[in-house]
């Protein structure tokens, strides 16, 4: 990497963008302008909006009781609204005639206030049963009647027989449940005058219904209340400025070049596709934070007057933008290279802005996951792309330091990794011929199918290889549902079934009619014998490492209560510990050693590293098994057989790899039950840790992840045959120098 | 110094097929002399070019450009060319000073040596008077010539022009063909891609005649018109190509 190249693309580009005026545009001048005109804009409209007056029909006032009264004039007596200003907002339109004449019956008139609340004639109505007044003056009178003859034997009733009045409203309707909300507090009110003159008819002092208050004492300053509020919106916002920043110079540093036809002038160029990336990467990130600082700068005035206005709401923490710089560094880079990559896949501009909508799709539940409530910072949270760096911001701005601390570290590194994925996926799409020079075809389903079987190649391409894996985990999603359905079948049934269905047929499917090959694409090939051996070694070996990163793993993200009883149950009902073996160690080692590392990882090697076949190959791998904490650790266990899978070009030691690790697993999942005391002659393998469940000692562990490291030593000096990709980027990367004649 | 040996591309393509745009064709070209390729459009010349100046990787057989192969050293042979096509535009916001300059840098000149570099080229070429012009405001003859200053900053040994003339009117172009012939001169060694006769016929020194991925007839234009007893290089070229295709459609209909 020769950096005066990335340096002189990089002043190159950012001069060229200076010189766009819609970038500098979209840039400078929308966001100085923009919050200003909204701000004003804000205050203009506020003028219009004021709070709407709401109608509400009393039906059957004359049958209210005068004392207390509820309506006074042609309005709720005043004492019973909180904001005597607000009175005027409630227009009351009182009738009573109807009822008092008994022209109407009961359920007639609920009838008839319903039907005026739906037309939207009232936003509400209040319909007061035609005797209440008077059951309700017969009720005081037997209160009266009961404290006056205290010593009396009669008790009284537990419901009084004082109709309720109801109220009609609809909850589809703003201002109807506006207008509810307003009648319930005036009623409300109305309802505790009643209850104290009850009491004072029967001379029982009102903290007979009330003895105490409960006294509230909300423990955080304004500072922290203010925090907790602009920790939640500021790193979203932050966010969202630095995703659209980047992706707008992104496509016209792609996308454009492409247009214009000047990209063909810089790849022929002595800039190797590394530092053109690398250049435009980094001035992609510049105009990213350059929009975001700029729209944070223009918001802070504006919000500044605004704020004054807003008292309760105040201003952010003067910390802020600090923290808000330093999380948008990591972020503007990876949204920067994540915009490069698909940029770079786009023909047009105008294809580029197609783009936008699945980035945000991804990018935004990550923002947003945060927002949620519950979500706090902690060792699983942080490990999470984008999530993590927006909790830790999170926790910066609400001034809890030493809290986030221990967890700069997994969050930087999380990123940085991200990070550069993303850049070596932009980079991948500067090598790519098919991306750089597509073409503009038009797109025929029938075509498309004919070509894929007629233009066959040996092995699968790295795209099908994706449709494959993206394919049994689609299947996957609706088999879980089918089978869920059918939940009282043999377990062990639908274990097998959903390996041979899910896993199995699309994978040998798609050999068969997607390559020429299928010994080749499923590595249908004998490997040296003492291979197999080996790898069942190996397996055993690994496995004390293997179960503490699942332990591990268990502690970083719990599993569910439901999901262990799930899992235990499925145990305890298999027929049998054959049959249970057959599900869980033979079935996938064949099925899922046939997918994951015949066709997908044959489709990856074309790729042209080994390790990225087998990391892209296991992470599918991973995803296809469901449940998160599972999905991790079959990763990792997919990266070993992997290795072993290009080492030795056989599908077979990881069948036998997969084999043994899966029958370790079930057999130290039986013995979990157990403690290491039954096992006398497993103690010195076996810790006793009832926290954590079985566990091996650490001897086993550093004894078993030596000999495994060995045996995997050995694999590495096996002669491995690279794809003729593997091949071309090895020449690429180590030239010989006698290649120069 | 450049050495082409069997060199093969093929594309993957959704209507036709696999595609052969280039069927192993072999060729070498010599320092102080143009080579020319001469073809009808869809030929594989700019396949060809694309895969010498490193932009496309071959499917199969080597090429080398000043003993460097295309495949395993691209960053070299890059080094050692200019290339100018249809495809190598010129920016829109940057004005021919700038724009040379860059590439100059790009090639790792700088300082004293890249400013008088340039102020010979700007010289050459006749193009003082657009020195502070944008790409955007260029006539297609300037930035023909921003182009051509561009690929030669770096005074490479190799240059290629693919079509350098198409979309030029008659006095650019053949002030293009004047500059060509002037580098041919200063012992560089060109590759010239162009379907239009009157430049191969004048031009080039040794012509590879091309249709559909094959090299039909190879050699000086004497050497040719000798071979093919047809003193008309056009002439020549429908008799070759015409042959060649009625020859293609029995092995089709045999098949």
């Amino acid at each position: 990497m020769n950096w005066t190249s990335v340096r002189l693309i990089f002043f190159r580009e950012v001069r060229d963008q200076l010189r766009d005026r819609r970038t500098l545009f979209m840039i400078a001048v929308l966001p100085l302008v923009l919050y200003p005109l909204l701000g004003m804009s804000m205050f203009q409209v506020a003028q219009f909006v004021r709070e709407q007056p709401t109608r509400i029909l009393v039906m059957g006032a004359a049958a209210l009781p005068t004392e207390p009264a509820l309506i006074e004039g042609d309005k709720f007596a005043p004492r019973l609204m909180g904001d005597p200003e607000k009175a005027v907002l409630t227009q009351l339109h009182i009738s009573d005639e109807p009822l008092s004449q008994g022209l109407l019956s009961q359920a007639t008139a609920q009838e008839e206030a319903r039907r005026m609340v739906e037309s939207g004639q009232y936003e509400a109505v209040v319909w007061v049963p035609p005797d209440f007044s008077t059951q309700l003056e017969a009720f005081r009178a037997e209160l009266r009647r009961a404290a006056n003859h205290s010593g009396s034997q009669t008790p009284l009733a537990d419901e009084t027989s004082v109709p309720s009045p109801a109220v009609f409203y609809s909850t589809a309707k703003e201002k109807s449940q506006l207008a509810y909300l307003r009648i319930n507090r005036v009623l409300e009110r109305w309802s505790q005058e009643i209850v104290r003159e009850n009491l004072a008819t029967t001379q029982t002092p009102p903290a007979a219904v009330k003895p105490f208050v409960v006294a509230e004492h909300d423990v955080a300053t304004a500072g922290q209340r203010r925090a907790a509020t602009w920790s939640k919106v500021l790193p979203f916002m932050l966010l969202i400025w630095a995703l659209t920043g980047a992706f707008y110079p992104a496509i016209d540093l792609c996308a454009g070049e492409k247009e214009r036809g000047t990209l063909e002038t810089l790849l022929s160029s002595p800039a190797e596709r590394g530092e053109i990336v690398w250049g435009k990467l980094l001035t992609v990130m510049v105009f990213s934070m350059a929009t975001a600082v700029l729209n944070m700068f223009s918001l802070w005035t504006t919000g500044a007057i605004v704020m004054s206005h807003l008292p309760e709401l105040g201003f952010p923490p003067p910390s802020a933008p600090l923290w808000l710089l330093i999380a948008l560094v990591p972020m503007a880079a990876l949204f920067s290279a994540l915009c490069l990559a698909l940029a770079a896949l786009a023909r047009s501009t105008k294809e580029g802005q197609y783009y936008l909508m699945p980035l945000l799709l991804v990018t935004m539940p990550l923002m947003m996951l945060p927002m949620a409530p519950g979500v706090e910072l902690n060792l699983g949270n942080s490990l999470i792309p984008v999530t993590g760096v927006v909790l830790v911001l999170r926790n910066m701005l609400e001034g809890n330091y030493w809290q986030t601390l221990p967890f700069l570290a997994p969050v930087g590194l999380i990123t940085l990794v991200c990070c550069l994925f993303s850049v070596r996926w932009a980079i991948d799409q500067f090598n790519s011929e098919k991306v750089l020079f597509r073409e503009g075809e038009r797109f025929d389903v029938g075509l498309w199918l004919r070509h894929l079987l007629r233009d066959r190649e040996d092995t699968p391409t790295p795209t099908m290889a994706v449709f494959c894996g993206v394919l049994i985990l689609i299947v996957n999603f609706f088999m879980s549902f089918a089978l869920g359905e059918a939940g009282s079948e043999n377990p062990v049934t639908i274990a097998l079934m959903t390996q041979l269905v899910v896993i199995g047929t699309p994978a040998l499917l798609m050999t068969i009619m997607l390559t020429r090959s299928p010994r080749q694409t499923l590595l249908l090939r004998l490997p040296v014998w003492t291979a197999l051996p080996a790898a069942a070694l190996l397996a055993v070996l690994a496995h004390p490492m293997a179960n503490a990163i699942n332990v591990i793993v268990q502690q970083l993200y719990p599993v569910s209560d439901s999901m262990q009883q799930a899992l235990a149950e499925f145990l305890q009902r298999a027929p049998s510990k054959a049959s249970l073996l057959l599900a869980i160690a033979v079935a996938p080692a064949i099925f899922e050693e046939l997918a994951f590392r015949g066709f997908i990882l044959s489709g990856f090697r074309h790729l042209g590293h080994k390790w990225r076949a087998i990391v892209l190959s296991s992470i599918f791998f991973g995803v296809a098994h469901g449940v998160f904490q599972q999905s991790i650790v079959a990763t990792l266990v997919g990266i070993v057989i992997g290795y072993l899978a290009v080492q030795t070009g056989s599908l077979l030691p990881g069948v036998v790899y997969h084999f043994v690790h899966n029958s370790l697993a079930l057999a130290t999942a039986e013995l979990s039950a157990s403690s290491a005391a039954d096992h006398p002659a497993l103690r010195w393998l076996l810790n006793d840790d009832k926290s954590t469940g079985l566990a091996f000692s650490t001897s086993a562990m550093f004894l078993g992840t030596l000999g495994a490291a060995a045996i995997l030593a050995w694999f590495s000096r096996l002669p491995c045959s690279p794809s003729p990709e593997e091949s071309l980027q090895e020449a690429l990367e180590h030239p010989q120098p006698q290649a120069a004649i | 110094m450049i050495h082409v040996r069997h060199l093969a591309k093929e594309y993957a393509d959704l209507r036709r097929g696999r595609l052969v745009a280039l069927a192993g064709i072999t060729f070498h070209a010599a320092p102080g002399t143009i080579y020319g390729l001469l073809g009808p459009n869809g030929a594989g010349k700019t396949t060809a070019l694309r895969i010498l100046s490193t932009v496309l990787r071959p499917s199969g057989g080597t090429a080398t450009v000043n003993g460097y192969d295309v495949l395993t050293q691209p960053t070299l042979v890059r080094q050692q060319l200019g290339f100018m096509s249809a495809n190598t535009g010129v920016y829109d916001r940057m004005t021919a000073w700038e724009m040379v300059e860059y590439f100059g840098r790009l090639y790792g000149l700088a300082g004293d040596q890249l400013r008088e570099r340039m102020e010979a080229l700007f010289e050459r070429l006749k193009m003082n008077d657009i020195r502070d012009t944008l790409g955007a405001k260029m006539s297609t003859g300037m930035k023909q010539k921003v182009s051509i200053a561009r690929a030669l900053v770096h005074d490479p040994p190799v240059l290629i022009f693919d079509e350098a003339t198409s979309g030029l009117d008659v006095l650019v172009a053949r002030a293009l063909l004047n500059t060509v012939a002037e580098l041919r001169d200063l012992g560089k060694c060109i590759l010239f891609s162009t379907h239009i006769m009157r430049e191969a016929e004048k031009l080039c020194d040794r012509i590879a005649i091309m249709h559909r991925g094959h090299i039909l007839a190879e050699g000086s234009l004497d050497e040719l018109c000798d071979m093919h007893h047809e003193r008309d290089l056009e002439e020549l070229f429908f008799h070759l190509i015409s042959e060649h295709d009625a020859a293609q459609e029995t092995v089709a209909a045999e098949a």
